[in-house]
This record gives C-alpha cells, sequence and structure tokens, in this order.
C-alpha cells in the first residue's frame, strides 16, 4: 500500500475514517494537522501560553508533550506519582527520561508523601481507585498551576476517550456531566485553571502510533487499577462500530460540540454554573477557600482534604486495631 | 532456562497480555491478528522500527509484537 499524500513510499498505517493511509514522515504531517485543528477549532491555546502538560508516562500524555514543544508552546510537564507499587516506579521512569533528553525536568509530586497513595486510601476508605484517583489529581492539577503561574492544563485525552465517557453520559443521562464535557474548560478564578485537551480529535491508534514512529518510549502496560473500568466497555463497544462505519466516532463527539446541538444546549441550561469548583454550585454561589488548603470550594474544606483527612483517621484506626 | 523457536514459523509478540503465538507463513497482518484473537482497530502492529499496515504479508521466520492502544484512564 502507497501513501495516499506523497504517492511515493511506503504507507506505514491505514486510517479508514480518514479514507487514507500515509508513510511516517506524511503522518507526522496530517496528526499535527489534526492537532492544531483542533486547538483552533475551539481556541484551546494562545501562542504566549504557559502549559502545564499532565503526564502519566503513557502515550497520549508524552505525544502531547512532544506535540505541543515541536509547534513551539511553553510547556512543562507534571507527573502525579500515584503510589502504585511496580507501576508508577516504571511510569516515572518513562517521565524522566523522555524529559532529560529534552533538558527538561518535570514537577512531580507523590501522592505517597502526601499521605494519599491511591491503593491504600482506596482500601482505607473502601472507594474505587478511579474516583479518588480522579479526585486527587484535579485537585493537583489546579494547585500545580496555580502555584506555578501557569495559564493553563493540558492533558492527553482523545478521541476515544472523549467518546467513551459521551457514551457513558448517554447512557446514564448525566446532564451535569454532559453540559461539562468539552475540550475546553475555562478558568473560573480562585486558583481554578483553564483545562484542554488538545488531542480530542486524534484517536488512540493514532497517537500510538505517532508515538511509536517518533521513538517515543512510553509505558504500554495499563494501569492495574484500572482493569475493571467501565470506559474500557464503551470503547469495546464504539470500536465495533467505528470498524463497522468508519469515521463514526468524530461525527459521534463533533456532533455532540456542535454549538446547535440541541441535547449540549439543554445540559448547559441544566447545569448549574460555577465550572467544576470543587463540591457542586448552589444558585450560581462564588467557591470560597478551603478552611484547611485554600483550593476554591463551596463547602467548609475541599473534596480532597476531607478525602485525606478520612483517610488519615482510618489509617490510625487500623493502626490501633492492629497494636492492640 | 531457553525456548527454542521455531524459525520456520512467524512470531506473533502479544507483550501487555504475556502471549505469544507461532502460526505458519506467509501471511497477512490482518489474518495473523485474528488467528490471535484481537481487534485491529485495537493496536498497531510493529517489526523492529517498522510500522505494519494490516494487508502487509509475514514471511516465516519474521517476528511481529502486537502492542495493545486501548488505555483505561
Amino acid at each position: 500500500m502507497k501513501c495516499k499524500r506523497c504517492r511515493k513510499a511506503a504507507a506505514a498505517i491505514e486510517l479508514p475514517s480518514h479514507h487514507s493511509a500515509f508513510c511516517p514522515e506524511c503522518f507526522f504531517v496530517f496528526f499535527k494537522r489534526q492537532v492544531r485543528e483542533g486547538i483552533r477549532k475551539h481556541r484551546l491555546l494562545s501562542p504566549g501560553d504557559r502549559v502545564l502538560v499532565c503526564v502519566s508516562g503513557g502515550k497520549d500524555s508524552l505525544v502531547l508533550w512532544d506535540v505541543l514543544m515541536e509547534m513551539g508552546y511553553e510547556t512543562e510537564g507534571l507527573y502525579i506519582d500515584l503510589g502504585i507499587e511496580g507501576y508508577s516506579e516504571r511510569s516515572r521512569e518513562k517521565v524522566e527520561a523522555y524529559a532529560r533528553e529534552r533538558g527538561k525536568r518535570p514537577v512531580v509530586v507523590e501522592l505517597a508523601k502526601e499521605g494519599i497513595p491511591i491503593p491504600e486510601a482506596a482500601r482505607c476508605i473502601r472507594m474505587q481507585e478511579c474516583s479518588i484517583c480522579g479526585t486527587v489529581k484535579r485537585y493537583f492539577f489546579n494547585r500545580v498551576a496555580a502555584e506555578g503561574g501557569f495559564d493553563v492544563v493540558a492533558t492527553g485525552h482523545n478521541l476515544d476517550d472523549e467518546c467513551a465517557r459521551l457514551l457513558g453520559n448517554l447512557l446514564h443521562w448525566q446532564r451535569d456531566h454532559l453540559a461539562r464535557q468539552h475540550p475546553y474548560l475555562p478558568e473560573s478564578g480562585a486558583g481554578l485553571v483553564r483545562k484542554v485537551k488538545p488531542l480530542w480529535r486524534v484517536s488512540e491508534l493514532e497517537t500510538a502510533a505517532y508515538g511509536f514512529l517518533k521513538g517515543i518510549d512510553y509505558v504500554t502496560e495499563e494501569c492495574p487499577m484500572s482493569v475493571h473500568a467501565t470506559s474500557l466497555v464503551y470503547k469495546e463497544a464504539l470500536s465495533l462500530i467505528e470498524e463497522s462505519m468508519p469515521g463514526s466516532r468524530i461525527v459521534f463527539y463533533q456532533g455532540f460540540l456542535d454549538e446547535g446541538n440541541p441535547l449540549r444546549r439543554a445540559a448547559e441550561s441544566g447545569a448549574a454554573d460555577g465550572g467544576e469548583a470543587d463540591g457542586g454550585t448552589e444558585g450560581g454561589e462564588a467557591p470560597h477557600p478551603c478552611a484547611a488548603c485554600g483550593a476554591p470550594t463551596y463547602a467548609e474544606t475541599c473534596t480532597y482534604c476531607r478525602l485525606k483527612e478520612l483517610v488519615r483517621k482510618r489509617r490510625e484506626g487500623r493502626s490501633k486495631e492492629a497494636a492492640g | 532456562m531457553s525456548i527454542l523457536y521455531n524459525s520456520w514459523m512467524i512470531r506473533v509478540r502479544l507483550p501487555q497480555k504475556q502471549k505469544e503465538l507461532e502460526v505458519p507463513g506467509p501471511r497477512r497482518v490482518m489474518d495473523l491478528l485474528a488467528d490471535a484473537g484481537v481487534r485491529p482497530s485495537t493496536v498497531i502492529v510493529t517489526q523492529g522500527k517498522k510500522l505494519l499496515t494490516k494487508d502487509m504479508r509475514v514471511e516465516d521466520g519474521e517476528t511481529i509484537d502486537v502492542i495493545s492502544v486501548v488505555s483505561g484512564g
């Protein structure tokens, strides 16, 4: 199979959803155009932005960091060490090696040092690991960005991630989640930084192929905590549809983002305002600083601080039981 | 312990599943994926530093890696 762009070199990747196939060089051009278009369409980034890129060591986040650097954005990486034995060490090594080769040093947050490593926290308070992980990550994205004077936080969510989330939100008619699902979440003052997903137009397969062809050494093993993630079921269903009807995913997600989509308008008007400040909103009330850490919240203390305190108490309780 | 592989077969490695198959060649990538029970849109197939398209033919004695691209986070 020949590359359908240059018509000379052999194709390395075939993309039925774009009726195309590309050699490595032409695929790089295609991929960056897709990312650039995704950024342009929803004005995710401006040329002077200081971007905090959240990197896990996986393909999507490292590819995102790579592409944004190539595009000339001022970027720094943030790695959150979740405290998952083995997996966290291997992921961190990939991030640090990637950064070192490019003369960078990522900001590293170690949850074990913060007193809330994910596996232990989940055991202590009997909560799903992914749910704790999401809360803790969001907290540190905001905190590190605010403390470091970043304009924006960028995450590596791709088209498959967004479609899986959309399908899940629709299946359960999560109107408030639908209203907040967008590649652009605006800042809302007091410590809540703008969040963007510049890879929303590219698929998981395209990101993996880009990373491989660029020689980016990413961690290929999956987080052991995500084995039973519901998003995997949605992805499986969507890939079945995509294989039979190529292009379905981008139509599904782009259609949802369309400003004229009545479903989107209804979800937006039904949801409370105030962006994603912690603890929900009550009648448009402005968030105030958490009594413990100063992060914006609608409660007395933020979800993260309450979670951390709960883990600390349960840990102490367990230690006393073990000692007694 | 050493493992001897049959050099007259195609070796298909699935590192994330810690699984390997040996399949008689020649065979197209898409057929090898069907043999391995893997959906084509969920993986990239590599051979050394090369990325293989699903219509490419693999010969006996060659090794390919099937890397899952699906993440659950």
